[in-house]
């Protein structure tokens, strides 16, 4: 539901000077046009106030005084007037839309980009849905007040101006009278008016989300539903639901019938008034017939602005408070960035090391003594020589994924060093170190697109024949080739169409395609079929060979063919070691092995 | 044309208001019409200097625009209420028939196209019949009057000055017929702008670690690219035609100026009529446009009706018998009979399967992906007809029996342990909704949830599901075994969870099970060596068969598929942790657990 909450008004006079600030920076690439679009507006809104005062000029110089050619002038005038209209109106919509798209399609880019950049943390903190919302909803509410507020700003306050302007030029009391009359309760009518459309509006919107949320879900439940036969309980609800959104409509019905009549009212009255009083001026002779038919006329120019402008200001307030969540969200600092002076981390053999690491995800652990921090992993020291495998045992929350984390240097440790052929990865850039690593992680993501993209990703640029060595070494090309489509298979909305097994062997070779020194590895933990199963296995085998590897281990298997497990709890490492080691010592690991077995066996 | 009639049948229950809508309408109509041709007797005053005339002439004035004012609102009101109504009587119409319909249907259905049958076409139907209808008969009935008026002044000027009439409400039309498409693709394109940023946040990690941020983003800025130039198509629709619908009705005023303004000088109109020419015009510019919109609306509601038609025309294949036979009483025998099923004729999912299953046993039925398993028990429920041989409960063809007796008497608990967005009581007790607080808790203590659901902030109270607390896998599927219980099945149908759990929760799982499997018959789509544990027997699936059946013992000896799945596909590392769950110390996996499916 997007829907500002009411903004608040009093915005400080800095944050008014930032939205300034970045509206304008928006606008410079294209200022040529924007101008092009004002003065084509003014034109239009010029153009637009002509017929009323050119029909006055064919009745008072034309028709009364019987001079045939002054009137084919002044039609010659209404007609090319019309024309301007046309033209200056085509230009400023086209150029209107032009320069907004274009303004929103670099926001669009820029915030993309702005978090793109942020590190992993900024991510863990943040909920994807914020993000997105920043992205659609802010935008769509900006993209509103570009497109249409301010046109109508523009051209409903020129038009009333103008208005205003020629009314009194042609007659001061007679304007007088007529803005008198009809300007208080206009202005007051449509301002209550809009302020409770707009919340009977709101209510309307929720009522339906309500409805289409209640659908989405019983069709996506219809399996639990036909299979317990309850379908006259969702109808009944159904029914609720549905009358409450009639009936929550039926309040904007209520409203819009006493507004809309009641404009057409007053604007009978001023005619009404218009007539009364300009005529006896008339029959006076102090005013002429053709004032008289052009007040009649500028009556609606003069009522339309005032209705539209009292429509703006939702559109406004919505526009500002999104500016406002867009510009904080650029405001804010990538916060892991290259130290300054790191350097790039040459070709590396593949040494890892953590050297008493203490990691908290709490950001202000290392402002806080030691004792009141939660930490993640209290003084870790872990070796993995080159083209080691270690397997990372240990329960949920034990600190397994933390360090693997630590290694991709998605987050830094609050104390202690981890290191890469001993280069601390603080003091080198994060790119450098990211070309030699991959991560393979639990659940296979895919990108929508082919699987041949898909697999690409790991290097850019991968010949066919990588590519295809990449697939078979880890056991996917065969099932790829049988796809509809081979490698040009579209994989869905995160490989939605393929299977959890089909997924997790594709990220694998997407990893090998990489071919990086370093290894991260989380193993799947969902069950797949037999034959993925089968292939998985044969695949991790490739993959892991010739390099360092560190493996949240699922399997046993794994487990075994590790040349080292390092078992964690709590966030230390309680034991470290060969499988027979361990199993030698008794100690966690000896105890997990055993439970395991039985059940296997069971 | 056929739907056309069809959609105005919807309309038949609201025909006496549609009626008073459109007499009143008519009559405020009259109001309207009546203003310019008293402003043009006014103006004639005027000249004539006849002052005594003046204030009855304002006063009528007054009086026609108070006469719509009386009008209008009751034809607002009415009309909306007509609107709404349709509305809602079509939306719960298409709801009642999406729940007739068999689940076969909605397997071959994307939700997303449904939902959009759903909302965006019935509001597009509902638009038409509640307003536009009535649109379109006033614009038409404004546009007619005020012509009649004008030809009955002066027919020569009339002819010339409405001439462009019709090309305006042709252009408009064209308008209301593509802008509406063209704005709702700009939606779509926007919509998979955020699928790609939203894609692109959830795997911002597999991005960062592969170092490919520029790859991303480029890809971003092609999609932002179609975003910008689907709205400029929009634009240029807009640019095209709103100012030329607005230029022109200028040219009949302009032969108003010219035509008219001679006819004053040669005394054949007098400069009063000439003014209710002008300001008919004025006043008819609105109505053209609305009319040519309306007409474009009415366009896309044909085809929006076309396709809800397709759907309830669609009728439900699985139907309660004529004459429904009651369950015999018994223990919950089911039997298989040669059973074959396939779905709407494709490769059978089930071929010749054959199945006798003794009161109160529990099988384990267990086959790699696509062997059948789902389907076998879906049969029981009837949720898919058998397309050749029988199932029957306690020795009755699950057809011969009524819809709610069958599916009361067996429950089915699902892989993703599905819930509804409502409470955990509601939610336990869905299947029976008047059952008792004490029997939905022992149905909760049954299947091990209830003192996890004792530690909710508010118990039993606690809203589950997409707007409500996000549970884990292994309390979803606890609370759905619950659910299961509390209709007191004589057959229980479990689809377990894929997903590896930790060993505390296994073992609860393991407890709720044994528990809820007492007194019942037992069909257990089987992932787990413990869950297999469970089983008197075993069944086999392979390509919509039984391959063998027998005791785990007997399998392990006879079926090499069976050695092979339990060899390979079950033993899992995170089952034998002995941990006691989640001390949730990283966010990241809190977030992942947060985020949606």
């Amino acid at each position: 539901m997007r829907l500002a909450p009411r903004p608040s008004v009093g915005s400080s006079g800095r944050q008014r000077l930032r939205r300034l600030r970045g509206v304008a920076e928006l606008l410079r690439p294209y200022r040529g046009r924007t101008i092009l679009a004002l003065v084509s507006l003014v034109l239009a809104t010029a153009a637009s106030l002509a017929p009323p005062y050119l029909a006055k000029l064919a009745i008072d110089d034309g028709i009364t005084p019987r001079d045939l050619h002054a009137l084919d002038l002044i039609v010659a005038g209404f007609v090319a007037s019309a024309l301007l209209y046309w033209g200056a109106t085509y230009v400023q919509t086209y150029l209107v839309g032009w320069v907004g798209q274009r303004a929103l399609q670099d926001l669009r880019v820029r915030l993309f980009a702005h978090i793109q950049s942020q590190s992993i943390g900024f991510f863990s903190r943040r909920k994807t849905g914020v993000l997105i919302s920043r992205m659609t909803n802010d935008i769509q509410a900006l993209d509103q007040l570009v497109t249409d507020g301010i046109v109508t700003l523009f051209s409903s306050t020129l038009t009333l101006v103008g208005t205003v302007f020629i009314m009194l030029l042609l007659d001061v009391p007679l304007a007088l009278i007529v803005f008198v009359v009809s300007f208080p309760l206009l202005a007051i009518g449509s301002a209550v008016f809009r302020y409770f459309a707009t919340v009977a509006y709101r209510r309307v919107r929720e009522k339906i989300a309500n409805v289409t949320a209640y659908l989405q879900e019983t069709l996506s439940g219809v399996r639990v539903v036909r299979a317990f036969g309850q379908e006259p309980r969702h109808e009944a609800r159904f029914a609720v639901l549905n009358e409450e959104h009639r009936s929550a409509n039926m309040t904007t019905v209520y409203l819009n019938a006493s507004y809309f009549p009641g404009v057409e009212l007053l604007s009978s009255i001023g005619t009404a008034v218009i007539l009364l009083y300009g005529g006896f001026q008339a029959i006076n002779g102090n005013i002429t017939i053709g004032v008289l038919v052009a007040f009649v006329g500028y009556l609606q120019s003069f009522f339309d602005p005032i209705q539209q402008l009292s429509n703006l200001y939702v559109t406004y307030q919505q526009g500002m408070a999104a500016i406002d969540k867009i510009f904080d969200l650029l405001d804010t600092e990538p916060d892991m960035v290259d130290a300054p002076g790191a350097r790039e981390l040459g070709p590396i053999r593949g040494d890892v090391l953590f050297e008493g690491v203490w990691f908290s995800y709490d950001e202000d652990a290392a402002e806080r003594p030691a004792e009141e921090v939660t930490w993640a992993l209290e003084d870790v020291t872990l070796e993995a020589a080159a083209g080691e495998t270690i397997a990372l045992v240990g329960e949920t929350g034990a600190g397994k994924s933390t360090v693997a984390k630590l290694v991709a240097r998605f987050y830094d440790p609050q104390r202690g060093r981890v290191t890469v052929d001993g280069q601390d990865l603080r003091e080198v850039t994060q790119a450098s170190l990211r070309r030699q690593l991959g991560v393979v992680p639990q659940e296979g993501f895919l990108f929508g697109g082919t699987v041949r993209e898909n697999i690409e990703f790991g290097r850019p640029g991968a010949s066919e024949i990588e590519i295809f060595a990449a697939t078979r070494a880890v056991g996917a090309h065969d099932f790829i080739k049988r796809l509809p489509e081979g490698y040009e298979t579209e994989v869905g909305e995160r490989g939605s169409r393929l299977s959890a097994g089909q997924r997790q062997l594709i990220a694998l070779a997407r990893a090998l395609l990489a071919d990086p020194r370093i290894l991260v590895l989380d193993e799947a933990t969902a069950n797949v079929d037999v034959q993925a199963e089968g292939a998985i296995e044969r695949g991790l085998r490739t993959l892991l060979a010739d390099r360092t590897a560190l493996v949240i281990a699922h399997r046993l298997s794994t487990v075994m063919n590790a040349d080292r497990i390092a078992v964690l709890e709590h966030g230390r490492v309680v034991e470290h070691g060969t499988h027979d080691e361990l199993i030698e010592a008794g100690g966690t690991y000896a105890r997990l092995y055993r439970t395991w077995s039985e059940q296997a066996a069971a | 044309m056929r739907s056309f009639v069809r959609m105005l049948d919807f309309l038949r229950p609201y025909r006496g208001a549609v009626g008073a809508s459109l007499a009143l309408s008519c009559t405020a109509i009259a109001g309207t019409i009546a203003i310019p041709l008293l402003f043009g007797a006014t103006v004639d005053a005027i000249q004539k200097g006849e002052r005594s005339r003046l204030l009855p002439l304002a006063l009528a004035i007054v009086g026609a625009g108070l006469l719509r004012l009386v009008l209008s609102v009751p034809r607002r009101v009415i009309a909306g209420r007509v609107s709404l109504g349709v509305e809602y009587d079509l939306r719960n119409r298409m709801y009642r028939h999406l729940q007739s319909l068999e689940l076969g249907f909605f397997d071959r259905q994307q939700v997303g196209q449904l939902m959009s049958r759903v909302t965006v076409d019935l509001q597009s139907i509902r638009f038409f019949l509640g307003y536009g209808l009535v649109f379109i008969l006033q614009n038409l009935l404004t546009i007619v009057l005020a012509a009649a008026v004008m030809f009955w002044l002066e027919p020569g000027l009339a002819a010339i000055t409405l001439a462009p009439v019709p090309v305006v409400i042709a252009a408009a039309m064209r308008y209301g017929r593509y802008s509406r498409p063209a704005l709702q693709e700009v939606q779509q394109r926007i919509a998979e702008l955020t699928a790609e940023a939203e894609e692109n946040i959830s795997g911002i990690r597999i991005v960062k670690a592969f170092a490919r941020e520029n790859h991303r983003f480029d890809r971003f800025r092609r999609r932002v690219g179609t975003v910008f130039d689907q709205s400029m198509y929009a634009t240029r629709l807009r640019a095209f035609y709103n100012p030329m619908i607005s230029f022109l009705p200028n040219l009949g005023l302009a032969a108003v100026l010219l035509v008219g303004g001679r006819m004053v000088v040669h005394g054949s109109i007098t400069l009063g009529e000439f003014a209710t020419f002008n300001s008919y015009l004025l006043m008819l510019m609105f109505p053209m446009r609305m009319l040519g919109i309306a007409l474009g609306m009415a366009q896309r509601a044909v085809a929006s009706g076309n396709r809800v038609f397709e759907i309830l025309d669609r009728a439900p294949r699985i139907k309660q018998p004529a004459h429904p036979r009651p369950l015999p009483a018994g223990g919950g025998r089911v039997e298989f009979d040669h059973v074959t099923l396939s779905y709407d004729g494709g490769t059978p999912a089930l071929t010749d399967v054959t199945l006798d299953v003794a009161p109160g046993e529990t099988v384990a039925v267990v086959g790699p992906t696509g062997s059948g398993k789902t389907t076998l028990v879906a049969a029981i429920a009837r949720l898919y007809d058998v397309t050749a041989g029988s199932v029957s409960i306690d020795g009755r063809d699950v057809r011969e029996l009524g819809l709610a007796e069958l599916r009361h008497s067996v429950a089915l608990v699902p892989e993703d342990g599905f819930l509804f967005s409502t409470t955990v009581r509601d939610n336990i007790a869905y299947a029976r909704a008047d059952a008792t607080q004490a029997e939905v808790e022992l149905a909760a203590r049954r299947a091990q949830i209830h003192s996890f659901i004792e530690t909710l902030p508010k118990g039993y109270e606690t809203l589950v599901g997409e707007r409500g607390l996000t549970l884990s896998g292994g309390q979803r599927q606890r609370i759905a075994i619950a659910r299961a219980l509390v209709s007191d099945p004589r057959v229980l149908i479990l689809d377990d969870a894929t997903a590896s759990v930790d060993a505390a929760t296994e073992r609860q799982i393991k407890r709720a099970l044994g528990e809820v499997m007492e007194g019942r018959t037992t069909f257990v789509i089987a992932h787990r060596l413990s869950t297999i544990a469970l089983a008197d027997r075993v069944v086999v699936m392979s390509d919509g068969r039984i391959t063998a059946i027998g005791t785990h013992e007997e399998l392990l000896e006879e079926s090499p598929l069976y050695a092979e799945i339990v060899e390979k596909g079950m033993p899992r590392l995170g089952a034998a942790l002995s941990g006691l769950g989640d001390s949730g110390i990283d966010p990241d996996e809190r977030a992942a657990e947060a985020a949606p499916a």
